[in-house]
């Protein structure tokens, strides 16, 4: 290759890399996203939509990995293993029903061999009163750890945050 | 046009509105109103102690309020829901239900303030109190 094309062509091979590997990790992060958008529209969607608890609670459990590890804090004990987890939103469903489920401030870090996504985020959980219709705020602060796997991008790890300690 | 962008700055970047939510701040806040919060009020300084401020979660989107009463490095503690700081009771005129909450001596770190509601006629548990990074301060509320 003549001299003066090789600067240029370093460039645009330079770029073109840069334009893969910024759309590779753009795509992770929003399909992350995306997933915990459906997460939110299943913990939220209608118990009257004629699908059992059950049904319900194993859509809830494909969310997250075999080995999701839940920690929720001082004075709870941790939740291990997706069975666990099935078992639990199956059992809580009649009170969980009357909560809406809303994740603000996302943020989704991908680690470079897109294997793996940390996300940090403020879940709303807003609380409908029955009898007067009135609604309730309760936000909490998580950190997740996102896994990819053979059935897409799960969560393997759930930490709620002391936002104050 | 001019003017457009001049709300558009200032509602965004230095009075920022928020809507209250919950019970932890009566009754200096109410339920479902709507307030500003001064971005910039801690630009040449720290928070003051009874400053009621902004303090964010994973972003500046959903926030607790709560007020300022212990300072870096003092000592606070609530005996019998009178608030304690360096040892010496806290004078609260805004406060205007109490609990007996007890809260075991903290000592404050150098970049940490201590944040309380207004509101301590509910039980402690059900309140969010305690440190406080001065990073998660995003600014005081001012109206």
């Amino acid at each position: 290759m003549p001299r003066r094309l090789a600067v240029p062509a370093a460039i645009v091979i330079a770029a073109a890399i840069g334009i893969w590997y910024f759309t590779r990790v753009s795509d992770d992060t929003a399909e992350v996203r995306r997933r915990l958008d459906a997460l939110s529209a299943a913990v939220n969607a209608s118990t009257t939509d004629g699908r059992g608890p059950a049904a319900r609670a194993n859509e809830f459990g494909s969310f997250f990995t075999d080995d999701v590890e839940i920690d929720l804090g001082t004075g709870t004990s941790p939740i291990r293993g997706r069975a666990t987890l099935i078992s639990m939103a199956e059992r809580l469903q009649p009170r969980t029903a009357a909560f809406k489920l809303k994740f603000e401030d996302v943020s989704v870090v991908v680690n470079p061999e897109g294997t793996q996504a940390d996300v940090h985020l403020t879940a709303e959980f807003i609380r409908r009163d029955l009898v007067s219709g009135g609604e309730s705020l309760d936000a909490r602060e998580f950190t997740l750890v996102v896994q990819r796997s053979s059935h897409g991008w799960q969560i393997r790890r759930v930490t709620a945050v002391d936002t104050l300690k | 046009m001019v003017l457009a962008v001049i709300c558009f700055v200032t509602f965004r970047w230095v009075l920022v509105p928020i809507r209250t939510e919950g019970a932890s701040m009566l009754p200096t806040y109410q339920t479902d109103r709507l307030n500003l919060v001064n971005r910039l009020a801690y630009v040449g300084g720290g928070p003051q102690r009874r400053d009621v401020v902004a303090i964010q979660m994973a972003g500046p989107h959903v926030l607790y309020v709560k007020r300022v009463i212990g300072l870096p490095g003092e000592r606070v503690s609530v005996v019998d829901g009178i608030v304690n700081i360096n040892g010496a009771a806290l004078d609260e005129p805004y406060v205007k239900h109490r609990r007996p909450w007890q809260v075991d001596e903290v000592t404050l770190g150098t970049n940490e303030y201590f944040v309380i509601g207004d509101n301590r006629g509910m039980a402690a548990g059900d309140h969010d109190f305690g440190r406080v990074d001065a990073s998660r301060i995003l600014g005081r509320v001012v109206f």
